[in-house]
C-alpha cells in the first residue's frame, strides 16, 4: 500500500534535483570576465572585442564633481572628466604634479597664475573646450547655490581664489547681491586658451589643488538644460577618456571609451564595468568564480591569500593614505593633562593590536603624516609616545593618578562593528592592565557617531583621517590650528598655530615640508588631541590578465591604479 | 463576500496611517541624521544640506508636510543622489519579487513534498529524513548557509555564478531570454527557500498527520481507493489550512526582501535597499519602504483569508 505513493514523491523530488542540475551545467555559459592569465615576458594587449573588464567598486552618491566627498565617487568622476593637472606615479615610484589639460607650468606673476590651455581639447559631445568653461565650474564650485562639500579646497582651504569665500557667503541674498560677488571671484578665461587665476597668496601646491575633482570643467549649457539630472547617462558630458553609457542603481555602472578624448595615452579597454559590492567579502568570492577581475578583499584575509599558490601572486597590499587614531577630548578634565595622554598612549601595544585584530594586514603608527607623503618621518616618535609600560604608569602617577586611582572613568565611543568593538576591548583591556583604569565602551551606529564627533561630546573616540591630496598639510592644517575646521578636540597650541600659519605662507617647497614636520612634531610629542594607532592598508586582487594597473595610496581614490584608468588593458592570452 | 473584501481594503488606510505616524516618529528619535558622517561636513555645508530637504523644521511640521505630500501620493525624494522613492522602490522590488517568487515556488514544491512524503511514510525512513532536513533548514542561519553554497558551488565546483541576480533588471527585458542569467539564479534562490522550506515541511507534516487520522479517510481506503489517491486528492487539500496560514506572512516577507541573501550576492533588491536607508537614515526610504512592507502585509493576509473559503467550503465572510 505504501509503494505507489512513495514512488511517487520520489520522482517529483528526483524531478526537482535534477533541474537544478540542468542548469548547472547546460545553462548560460556566461564566463564573462576572468581572462585566461598570459605568460609571456612582454605585455600583448588582447584584441579590441576582449577588452572589457569587471571591477569591485562602492556606488558613488554623487556624479557631480563638485557635490562629491566620497571616494568611490571621484574614482569614477576621474574616468569622465579630467583637470588642469593631475597626479602620477612616476617610473621611480614617486608622486609628481604634471600638466594634463594645461599646457605645461602656469605663468605666476605675483598673485596672479596665467595657465595655457593645450590646443584641441573637446567633449564627449564633441564640442571644443575653452577656458570659459573652467571660469564657470570654479565660480560654480565657490556658489552658494552649489554648497560644494569641498568649496572649501577653492577657498581658504586650500586655492584661496580672491573673492570665492565671499562668494559663498551671500547665500540667501538677493540675486543681484550674488551675481555681483560672483563676478568678483578671482577667475577669468583671458581667451578660449588661456585662463587666468587670482588668489589671495601664492600657493606652493597650486599645480596639486588644480588636479583636484572640484577644479574639473564642467559644461554650463548642459547643467543649466538637465538642472540635477544633468549626470544621468544620456545627458552627461565630460572630457575624460570614457563616458557614462549605463547606470543601474544599486547594482552597475559601465564606461566605454570616449571618442573625443584628447589626451594620450588613448585607452584601450572598450568597456569597464563597476559593479557595486558592499561586502568586501562577497567581493573575494566573486574574484574566485572569474566574476571579477579586481576586487577588494578583506585585510584580515591576506594571509591567507598569500599562502594560497594560486592566488599569491594576484594579491596587492596598498598602504592607504589614511591614519587610524584616538581622538582626544581635550575638554574633558582628565585629558587635559599632557602625562595623562601620554600615559594612555605608551600603555597601547600597537603591534599586537594590528596582529591580533587584522591579521598584521595594518602597520602600527607613532606618527601623523602617514607613509607614502613627503615629510613622512616613520617611527621618529616611538621613544615618546610608543608602547612602553613603565613610562606608561610614571607619567600616569606624575598626573596625580598614581596606578590609576582618582582618575574619572573615560568613555571610548566606537562604531558598532565586530573589528572596532574588538579593537576597544583591546584598549579597554591595555589600559587596565597597564594603568589600572576603568574605561567604558560605547558602541553606537554610524550616523550616530558622526553626530557625536561632530559636536565634541566624546571623551575617547577612535577614528581616521584621510587625506585629500598627497601632502602633510592636508592632514594637519585644518585639524590642529585653533578653530580650524575639523579641530573637534580642542587642540589650540600657539607654537602649533604659528608654525601652520608659516608653512601655508611659505613658497619654498622643501621649507614648506620641514615647517610642517616642526608642527607635527609638536602634535606628536604633545599628543595634541590625538594618539595615533596604525596606518590601515587596502588589499586588492588584481587579475593576472589586466595589464597596466598601477596601485598608488597617495593618489587612489578607491580603485587600485584609478589615477590613470586609461592605461588599463586585457593582456593578450598566451 | 465582495462586501467583505472591500470593508478589508479600506481598512488599510487607517492602518497606513499609523504606521505612518508611528514610524516617523521613531525615526527622527533616533540619534544623527542623514548627514552627521563620521567625517564632519563643514557646517556651512551642513546647514544648507539641512535646509534643503527641510530638515531644519521642527518634526511635527515635517510630518504634516510628509502626511499632506503622502495623500497626493507623492513619496518624497532619496536623500542619495535624489532619487525618487518610488522609483527606488520599484526598482528594488522588481528584481526581489523575482528571487522572492521563485524562492516560494521552490519552497511551496519542496516543503510540501518532504512534509507529504514525512507524514505518509511515520516513524519510517522518510519521515526521519524530512524532518532532519527540515531541522537543518531550520536552524541553520541563512548568511552561513549562503556562505556555504557560495564556497562549494561556486568557487570549489565552479558551477553556479555568485555576483548579482541573474533575472532582468528592467520590465521590458522579461522575455528576452538574453536577459536571464539561470547560473547567477540558482544559489540566491536556493539559500532564501532553506527556512521556508522547513518550516512548510512541519506544518505539513503535523497537519496531514492530524488529517490522516481522521475517520473520513479511513473510509475512503475502504472503499478501495488508493492511497496515491487519498492522499494527493483528499487529505493534502483538508490539510492546507495551516500552510496557508504561513504562507500569507511568508510572501510578504518575499517580497520584502531578504537582506541577507540580497548582501550576500550582492543583488539590488529592496531589502538591501531597506536596511542601507536605515543606517544612513534616509528618511523618505525608510518611510515609504515601511508603508510598501505594511501595504504587502496586509494584501497577502486577505489574500490568505480568502483562500481560506476557497480550501475550506465551511469558512464562509458576510
Amino acid at each position: 500500500m505504501n509503494r505507489p505513493i512513495h514512488r511517487f514523491m520520489l520522482l517529483v523530488g528526483a524531478a526537482a534535483l535534477l533541474s537544478l542540475f540542468t542548469f548547472a551545467c547546460g545553462g548560460n555559459s556566461e564566463d564573462t570576465d576572468k581572462p585566461s592569465p598570459p605568460r609571456s615576458g612582454v605585455e600583448q594587449a588582447a584584441p579590441a572585442d576582449q577588452q572589457k573588464l569587471v571591477v569591485h567598486g562602492g556606488e558613488p552618491m554623487f556624479l557631480d564633481p563638485q557635490l562629491s566627498r566620497t571616494g568611490q565617487d571621484i574614482a569614477i568622476e576621474r574616468m569622465l572628466f579630467r583637470g588642469l593637472y593631475r597626479i602620477v606615479l612616476t617610473e621611480d615610484g614617486d608622486l609628481e604634479t604634471q600638466p594634463a589639460l594645461a599646457d605645461g607650468e602656469p605663468e605666476v606673476d605675483g598673485n596672479v597664475y596665467t595657465i595655457r590651455l593645450k590646443a584641441g581639447l573637446q567633449w564627449s559631445d564633441g564640442r571644443v573646450l575653452t577656458a570659459a568653461d573652467f571660469e564657470y565650474s570654479l565660480k560654480r564650485g565657490c556658489s552658494p547655490d552649489t554648497m560644494a562639500p569641498y568649496q572649501y579646497l577653492l577657498g581658504m582651504g586650500a586655492l584661496n581664489i580672491v573673492g570665492c569665500d565671499e562668494y559663498l557667503m551671500t547665500m540667501g541674498k538677493s540675486p543681484e547681491e550674488q551675481a555681483a560677488q560672483r563676478d568678483k571671484v578671482g577667475v577669468k578665461a583671458l581667451d578660449a586658451t588661456t585662463l587666468e587665476v587670482t588668489v589671495a597668496a601664492p600657493k606652493a601646491l597650486f599645480t596639486t589643488y588644480m588636479s583636484l575633482w572640484p577644479t574639473y570643467p564642467l559644461r554650463q549649457d548642459i547643467i543649466e538644460q538637465y538642472g540635477e539630472a544633468w549626470t544621468a547617462p544620456e545627458n552627461i558630458v565630460g572630457n575624460g577618456p570614457f563616458v557614462l553609457s549605463e547606470y543601474a542603481p544599486k547594482d552597475h555602472i559601465t564606461l566605454t571609451p570616449n571618442q573625443y578624448w584628447s589626451l594620450t595615452p588613448k585607452p584601450q579597454l572598450q568597456e569597464i564595468t563597476i559593479k557595486f559590492i558592499d561586502d568586501t567579502a562577497a567581493a573575494m568570492r566573486a574574484f574566485q568564480t572569474g566574476e571579477l577581475a579586481v576586487a577588494q578583499v578583506p585585510p584580515v584575509a591576506l594571509a591567507d591569500l598569500e599562502a594560497d599558490p594560486s592566488l599569491a601572486g594576484e594579491v596587492i597590499q596598498v598602504p592607504s593614505p589614511r591614519l587610524w587614531f584616538i581622538n582626544l577630548q581635550l575638554g574633558n578634565e582628565a585629558l587635559s593633562d599632557e602625562n595623562v595622554r601620554l600615559a594612555l598612549s605608551r600603555a597601547i601595544d600597537r603591534e599586537t593590536l594590528v596582529n591580533v585584530i587584522y591579521a598584521g594586514a595594518y602597520s602600527p603608527a607613532t606618527y601623523w603624516v602617514v607613509e607614502g607623503l613627503p615629510g613622512y618621518q616613520g617611527d621618529k616618535f616611538d621613544s615618546i609616545i610608543g608602547y612602553d609600560p613603565e613610562a606608561a604608569k610614571a607619567a600616569l602617577a606624575e598626573a596625580g593618578y598614581p596606578d590609576g586611582q582618582g582618575l574619572p572613568t573615560l568613555k571610548l565611543t566606537v562604531v558598532d562593528r565586530p573589528d572596532r568593538k574588538a579593537e576597544a576591548e583591546f584598549l579597554a583591556k591595555a589600559w587596565k592592565d597597564v594603568l589600572g583604569i576603568q574605561v567604558e565602551i560605547e558602541a553606537v551606529d554610524s550616523r550616530s557617531m558622526g553626530q557625536i564627533f561632530g559636536t565634541g561630546q566624546f571623551d575617547l573616540l577612535p577614528g581616521g583621517w584621510q587625506n585629500d591630496y598627497p601632502d602633510p598639510e592636508s592632514s594637519l592644517i585644518g585639524n590642529f590650528d585653533t578653530g580650524g575646521m575639523n579641530n573637534l578636540r580642542g587642540c589650540s597650541d600657539p607654537e602649533i598655530d604659528s608654525k601652520l600659519q608659516a608653512a601655508a605662507a611659505e613658497e619654498d617647497n622643501s621649507k614648506r615640508i620641514s615647517l610642517l614636520q616642526d608642527a607635527e612634531d609638536l602634535v606628536i610629542g604633545t599628543l595634541c588631541g590625538v594618539i595615533p594607532l596604525y596606518q590601515p592598508s587596502f588589499v586588492f586582487l588584481v587579475s593576472d590578465g589586466i595589464g597596466g594597473i598601477e596601485p598608488s595610496g597617495g593618489i587612489d581614490a578607491s580603485l587600485p591604479g584609478d589615477w590613470c584608468p586609461e592605461c588599463w588593458f586585457v593582456k593578450a592570452d598566451e | 463576500m465582495t462586501g467583505y473584501i472591500l470593508r478589508r481594503i479600506l481598512w488599510i488606510i487607517p492602518v497606513l496611517w499609523v504606521v505612518a505616524t508611528v514610524t516617523f516618529f521613531l525615526m527622527h528619535a533616533v540619534p544623527g541624521g542623514p548627514f552627521t558622517e563620521e567625517r564632519p561636513l563643514p557646517p556651512q555645508v551642513l546647514d544648507a544640506l539641512n535646509r534643503r530637504y527641510e530638515l531644519d523644521q521642527p518634526v511635527w511640521r515635517q510630518y504634516l508636510s510628509y502626511l499632506w505630500d503622502l495623500l497626493h501620493l507623492d513619496l518624497g525624494l532619496s536623500f542619495r543622489g535624489d532619487r525618487d522613492v518610488a522609483e527606488v522602490i520599484r526598482g528594488g522590488f522588481f528584481v526581489t519579487a523575482q528571487l522572492g517568487l521563485l524562492s516560494m515556488l521552490l519552497s511551496l514544491t519542496a516543503g510540501l513534498t518532504l512534509g507529504t512524503l514525512s507524514a505518509v511514510n511515520r516513524r519510517g525512513f522518510f519521515d526521519y529524513l524530512g524532518v532532519a532536513v527540515a531541522t537543518l533548514g531550520a536552524s541553520v542561519p541563512s548568511f552561513v548557509l549562503a556562505s556555504v553554497l557560495i564556497v562549494v558551488f561556486g568557487v570549489e565546483l565552479g558551477w553556479f555564478q555568485v555576483l548579482g541576480w541573474g533575472g532582468p533588471t528592467h520590465v521590458s527585458d522579461f522575455f528576452d531570454p538574453s536577459a536571464w542569467n539561470l547560473r547567477k539564479i540558482v544559489l540566491p534562490v536556493v539559500a532564501l527557500s532553506a527556512l521556508p522550506t522547513a518550516y512548510i515541511a512541519r506544518v505539513t507534516r503535523a497537519s496531514l498527520l492530524e488529517v490522516l487520522d481522521q475517520d473520513y479517510i479511513r473510509a475512503a481506503y475502504a472503499k478501495g481507493l488508493t492511497q496515491r489517491t487519498v492522499v494527493l486528492r483528499h487529505a493534502l487539500k483538508n490539510a492546507m489550512i495551516p500552510v496557508l496560514t504561513i504562507t500569507g506572512p511568508m510572501a510578504a516577507a518575499f517580497v520584502t526582501g531578504s537582506f541577507v541573501i540580497e548582501s550576500a550576492f550582492s543583488i539590488p533588491g529592496i531589502g538591501r535597499a531597506f536596511v542601507d536607508a536605515l543606517s544612513q537614515r534616509d528618511y523618505g526610504v525608510i518611510m515609504g519602504m515601511t508603508l510598501f512592507y505594511t501595504a504587502a502585509v496586509t494584501f497577502a493576509n486577505l489574500a490568505v483569508d480568502i483562500l481560506y473559503s476557497v480550501f475550506d467550503p465551511r469558512v464562509r465572510y458576510g
